[in-house]
């Protein structure tokens, strides 16, 4: 993708090392998959089937959505840990307005999408607006919306769904399930945004250094509303499809996916510190996780084990990243 | 004679920042070490204190050499320094400041009666009023500054360093600081004194050094010094060719600035700059030049007072604002504010311009790598290609992205805050030469420097401010290093009368 | 798909929530005729049963006018033993506890039992015996369960579980209970079991995953309860394998009566969380007051299947 071009002065073997350290650290993450995947396919015949790698984009989708919406996010320096709450108040909002014969199933997804986006521009808001860190505001609206859910759902899941809103994130169009279509779109079109429009570049270059971004004129308040709104959407869509899929708005759903989600993001090269990171990455981050998840269940190892292996992975990650930086 | 420094030398990446200096320091005297910015102060100072090792020369202490300290030797040995931003720790109070690292114990446990009774001792030896259970947070600057300095004392240094110690300080309080300074002299500690303010130098000096460049020039008794000699020994260099003349045609009046005022930063500054014409814009570190610019810009308020963009007056509240009226700002912190480090170099160069190249919010690639790729042939940005990221570049490529950033949105006004600083010199005359391209596009432009030789080589006009007041407007002849330094060290503070 | 960062979020969730207990305006002392106060902590209000159990213990608290303050342990046994001694400090005079974990909430009880405040268990126990137990015994629970699918399968077959929270004493003894009938059945076999932490989704995607590594060979399915069982139920639907595998699960919420109503699900065993509530809140009044009280109260389960689920749908 970008051209690292060493300068000839440097003595032979010291640039091949340097350029090998740096492709591992750019591509460690797909060769870590790549291998991974391999490594499961040998172990486990029932890991490479198309059934199989099916169910692991499936149950991968929810996860990289989220994770979509929290890269944008961190790309530029920011954080949000509300988006799992958010998964639970979308959740409930549409079950309360898909049971049969009541609404039509725009209306449940509207308005469930534009809960996500609202809260997502509340916690933008709340972020430009006072000096607070993104940290502490999402950590305030992650409690605040699930004692929300909690609050519209009285405490109890909410069932009875209306068959086309199972359809959403149950069914299938050409054989293909709709949570694929939906993710491979919200992939192109994140992709797009990030790298293709004025505001994807704008939040790079707030995330890599805020002040050149302020002097270069660049609206700074208004691109990290942007990012919180993606976030709140993306997250809010994940919440719907998640309902959808269990055909039940559950008030406890989503706790700890803003954790998952953060994690595919960093997995996938997205920096904390900002300025860096691609969709590509993130949905790779994701589909790792996901295949480290399954590939464990096919091989029936104890969850205690599973814990520990996907610890050791993700740090395993991040390390492989601090090179890549450090050499650069 | 407590220190005596013979023939030192350092050398950053090859730059000598210090190049054969001497210093001999008697015991009790207060001595002023002078020079412009960049002339080798502070690294001088950092060596002394133990922060930095030097390269060659040899620095004796009391009679013995010092050899690769660190900053605990020095500090035991008898040299503190008072830093110009103090090394206090807020959250903690006085005397646990003043003993931070040298806590009397009990056991094993701090002695927190003890380190009470012993702040109060060495404040009340300072002759100041101050309670040593306090919160440091709690404290004024000048005040912390005491604080730093008793801390010296309870070091039993023998030499202590003040570095501009009252630049934040008032009137008042910098009697206080001189008073505590003349005490500590008849104790016999020697001081050695940093500061640009000639009055101060002239009312506590007994000795000065002058640094220009790296290089000793002179050590004389303060009495052999007029501010005049001294400014000149400063200053005393000579201009190359680095300016190649200017043939820029002058037009009409593009920037005018009246009675600009920030209560606390500046007042009533009056300017105004034409097409083609380089203005530039001297003073002192803290003389509120750079405020002066982030005003026009919008990056920061401002009280009253009125700014002129091509003849209509215009208020300016963002960065944003001052761009589509065709302002272009490159600062002085290239990496705080200039840059953004992890982006290529085609992305930074299109990023204050970005919208030029959208159709539809997407970015028209195209065109923006045609109109990259020109800036990058038209300031001779040396790069490995457009996708390398700035931070890989040298500075004074950096510098050139920056300049061509704000160059592709097409401004009719630049304003150049320290554009040349930490840049070496073969890229300094690129720099150079690049304004005199822009001035003869009919570009106007504000030059904020504090290198003299830079802004006589290019300034049409030279604006002069002093503590935050214009004190003069400086054309052609009159325009020579020392006037410029008389008028920025032009203050009429009471200390004259100590 | 398991969490990542589990112990984080817990810690994170602290961090947020910190102290969450309402402070109520208690001034009784347990003189008579004063009104009784009565302490609840509760394992967590996200979690249907536990709501259930505890509507009806404020059903009972009103009708015996008594004053019950509840918190909300979110699942964390540290939380609880600090909801605890809270409520030792205010003077309650008698604690209900829904533990979160066996032997993390003993701390708790032992507190109590060192305060002389009596302290009721209710639902699920701890390592510390306490005041009473109100409850059911999920071991019996786990043996209805597997029992069932043993005489469904003629003692022979494959069996997967889907396994609560691990450490909390559901999980434990529902695996117990399973174990035990397995035991008397050379020809059934225990294929994989795997938590899938009491949540509908990961019980959905734990199923899928064994659809994939085993399909055929699995004849059914146990689920510490519903949420996962209706999980497992939905994965083998969109499989296509619903038909040729049973599943059974625990706590006959309305929505597993629903699926059963469907066909879908196979059975489930019901535990009576009103009676639960009812009779904790009433051990609770007379142990406060002194007066003779059970130490143990075990209320049975009762299998649900499609033959008896009419008078279970009413509740």
């Amino acid at each position: 993708m970008n051209n690292v071009i060493d300068t000839p002065t440097k003595p032979v073997g010291q640039t091949t090392y340097q350029t090998q350290i740096r492709k591992l650290g750019q591509y460690g993450i797909l060769v870590a998959f790549i291998l991974i995947c391999l490594g499961l396919s040998v172990i486990s015949p029932k890991f490479l089937t198309v059934q199989n790698l099916m169910i692991i984009v499936m149950q991968v989708s929810i996860n990289a959505l989220l994770a979509f919406g929290v890269t944008f996010v961190i790309i530029t320096g920011g954080i949000d840990l509300s988006i799992g709450s958010i998964v639970a108040v979308a959740g409930v909002v549409a079950a309360s307005f898909a049971h049969p014969d009541t609404y039509p199933v725009i209306v449940p997804l509207a308005l469930a999408l534009a809960t996500g986006v609202a809260f997502g521009a509340l916690n933008g808001f709340v972020i430009t607006r006072s000096k607070v860190p993104p940290f502490i505001v999402t950590l305030g609206t992650m409690t605040i919306l699930r004692g929300l859910a909690l609050i519209l759902s009285k405490g109890r899941p909410i069932s009875n769904l209306s068959d086309t809103f199972s359809f959403l994130g149950g069914g299938k169009i050409l054989g293909v399930p709709n949570l694929i279509i939906v993710l491979v779109i919200a992939f192109i079109v994140c992709t797009i945004v990030l790298r293709k429009t004025v505001s994807g570049r704008y939040m790079y270059a707030v995330g890599g250094n805020e002040q050149a971004a302020r002097a270069s004129g660049i609206r700074v308040g208004k691109v990290k509303m942007q990012v919180y709104i993606l976030s709140g959407g993306l997250a809010a869509l994940a919440g719907v499809l998640l309902t959808s899929r269990i055909s039940t708005g559950q008030p406890n759903a989503g706790a700890g996916f803003e954790l998952d989600a953060i994690a595919a993001a960093i997995i996938g090269g997205t920096s904390t510190s900002g300025g860096t990171g691609t969709m590509t990455g993130t949905l790779i981050g994701a589909l790792l996780i996901g295949v480290i998840s399954n590939g464990l269940d096919l091989l029936n190892v104890s969850s205690y084990y599973q814990q520990v292996v996907m610890g050791v992975i993700i740090i395993g990650a991040v390390i492989l990243d601090s090179i890549n930086q450090k050499t650069n | 004679m407590i220190l005596s420094v013979t023939n030192l030398s350092k050398s950053f990446a090859g730059v000598k920042a210090l190049n054969n200096v001497q210093l001999t320091v008697q015991t009790g005297e207060v001595h002023a070490l002078m020079g412009e910015n960049g002339a080798g102060k502070s690294t001088f100072m950092k060596i002394l204190i133990g922060l930095l090792q030097p390269d060659a020369g040899e620095i004796i202490f009391d009679g013995k050499p010092l050899h690769h300290s660190n900053v605990n030797e020095m500090l035991e040995r008898g040299i503190s320094m008072i830093h110009q931003e103090l090394l206090t720790v807020p959250e903690l109070t006085v005397a646990q400041n003043i003993f931070l690292g040298r806590e009397p114990r009990r056991w094993g446990i701090i002695d927190e009666r003890k380190l009470n009774e012993q702040a109060t001792q060495l404040l009340t030896q300072l002759g100041v009023d101050l309670r040593p259970d306090v919160c440091m947070k709690y404290l004024s600057v000048a005040e912390r500054q005491l604080v730093d300095i008793a801390k010296a004392l309870s070091n039993k240094a023998r030499v202590i360093i003040m570095d501009e110690p009252t630049s934040a300080l008032s009137d008042k309080e910098v009697a206080t600081l001189f008073t505590i300074i003349r005490d500590l002299q008849r104790q016999g500690v020697a001081i050695i004194y940093i500061s640009h303010k000639m009055e101060e130098i002239f009312t506590l000096a007994d000795t000065i050094t002058v640094l220009r460049d790296g290089q000793f020039i002179a050590t004389r008794p303060a009495s052999e010094f007029t501010a005049q000699s001294l400014i000149a020994m400063m200053v005393g260099r000579e201009l190359g060719d680095l300016f190649p003349p200017s043939h820029a045609q002058l037009g009409p009046e593009v920037l005018r600035v009246e009675g600009l005022t920030q209560p606390g930063k500046f007042s009533d500054i009056t300017f105004s700059v034409r097409a083609g014409e380089v203005l530039g814009l001297a003073g002192l570190m803290g003389a509120g030049r750079t405020e002066v610019a982030r005003a026009i810009f919008g990056l920061d308020p401002y009280a009253r007072g009125t700014v002129y963009f091509n003849g209509q007056p215009v208020t300016v509240r963002s960065p944003q604002e001052a761009i589509a009226l065709g302002m272009g700002f490159v600062g002085e912190d290239r990496k705080g504010s200039g840059f953004v480090p992890g982006m290529s170099v085609k992305h930074n160069l299109t990023l204050a311009s970005l919208e030029q190249f959208a159709r539809r919010g997407l970015v028209a690639e195209g065109a923006e790598t045609a109109a990259a790729t020109q800036l990058v042939k038209d300031l001779n940005i040396k790069t490995a290609g457009l996708n390398q990221h700035v931070v890989y570049l040298s500075g004074g490529n950096q510098q050139k992205v920056v300049i061509g950033k704000v160059l592709q949105s097409a401004p009719s006004l630049i304003i150049l805050d320290e554009p040349t600083r930490g840049i070496d010199v073969g890229a300094k005359a690129e720099i150079y030469k690049l304004i005199n391209d822009l001035t003869a596009k009919g570009i106007a432009i504000l030059l904020i420097s504090s290198e003299l030789p830079e802004l006589l080589g290019l300034s049409n006009r030279i604006v002069v401010l002093a503590k935050g007041k214009q004190t003069a407007v400086l054309l052609g002849e009159e325009a020579t290093q020392e006037t410029i330094m008389h008028h920025a060290m032009q203050t009429e503070s009471p200390l004259s009368q100590l | 798909m398991k969490h990542a960062f589990k112990p984080l979020l817990v810690a994170l969730t602290l961090l947020a929530v910190g102290c969450s207990q309402s402070a109520s305006d208690s001034k009784t002392d347990s003189a008579d005729g004063k009104k009784l106060v009565i302490g609840a902590s509760m394992l967590s209000m996200q979690h249907e049963f536990v709501v259930n159990v505890h509507d009806e213990m404020t059903k009972k608290a009103e009708e015996t006018g008594i004053e019950l303050i509840t918190v909300d342990a979110e699942r964390s046994a540290i939380k609880q033993v600090e909801q605890i001694e809270s409520f030792i400090a205010q003077n309650v005079d008698a604690i209900i506890l829904n533990p979160a974990e066996v032997e993390a909430c003993s701390p708790a009880v032992s507190k109590a039992l060192a305060a002389n405040i009596p302290i009721i268990n209710v639902n699920s126990e701890t390592g510390v015996k306490p005041t009473a137990f109100v409850g059911s015994d999920d071991v019996e629970a786990g043996r209805i369960a597997m029992q069932y699918l043993a005489d469904k399968l003629g003692g022979k077959g494959n069996v997967v579980m889907l396994e609560g929270y691990m450490g909390q004493a559901g999980q434990l003894k529902r695996a117990q209970g399973a174990m035990e009938v397995l035991k008397k059945y050379p020809n059934m076999k225990m294929l994989a079991n795997q938590t899938a932490e009491w949540d509908r989704a990961k019980g959905m995607a734990l199923m899928e995953n064994w659809i994939q590594a085993y399909g055929n060979q699995i004849n059914a399915v146990f689920a510490h309860n519903d949420e996962m069982g209706l999980g497992a139920v939905k994965a083998l639907v969109d499989a296509g394998l619903k038909d040729k595998i049973m599943v059974v699960s625990i706590d006959a919420i309305p929505d597993a009566l629903q699926a059963m109503q469907k066909g879908t699900l196979d059975a489930t065993v019901f535990q009576n969380a009103q009676q639960q509530g009812a009779k904790a809140v009433e051990t609770a009044i007379k142990a406060a007051k002194k007066q003779p009280f059970d130490k143990e109260t075990l209320i049975p389960f009762q299998l649900v299947t499609k033959e008896n689920m009419a008078q279970f749908v009413k509740k």
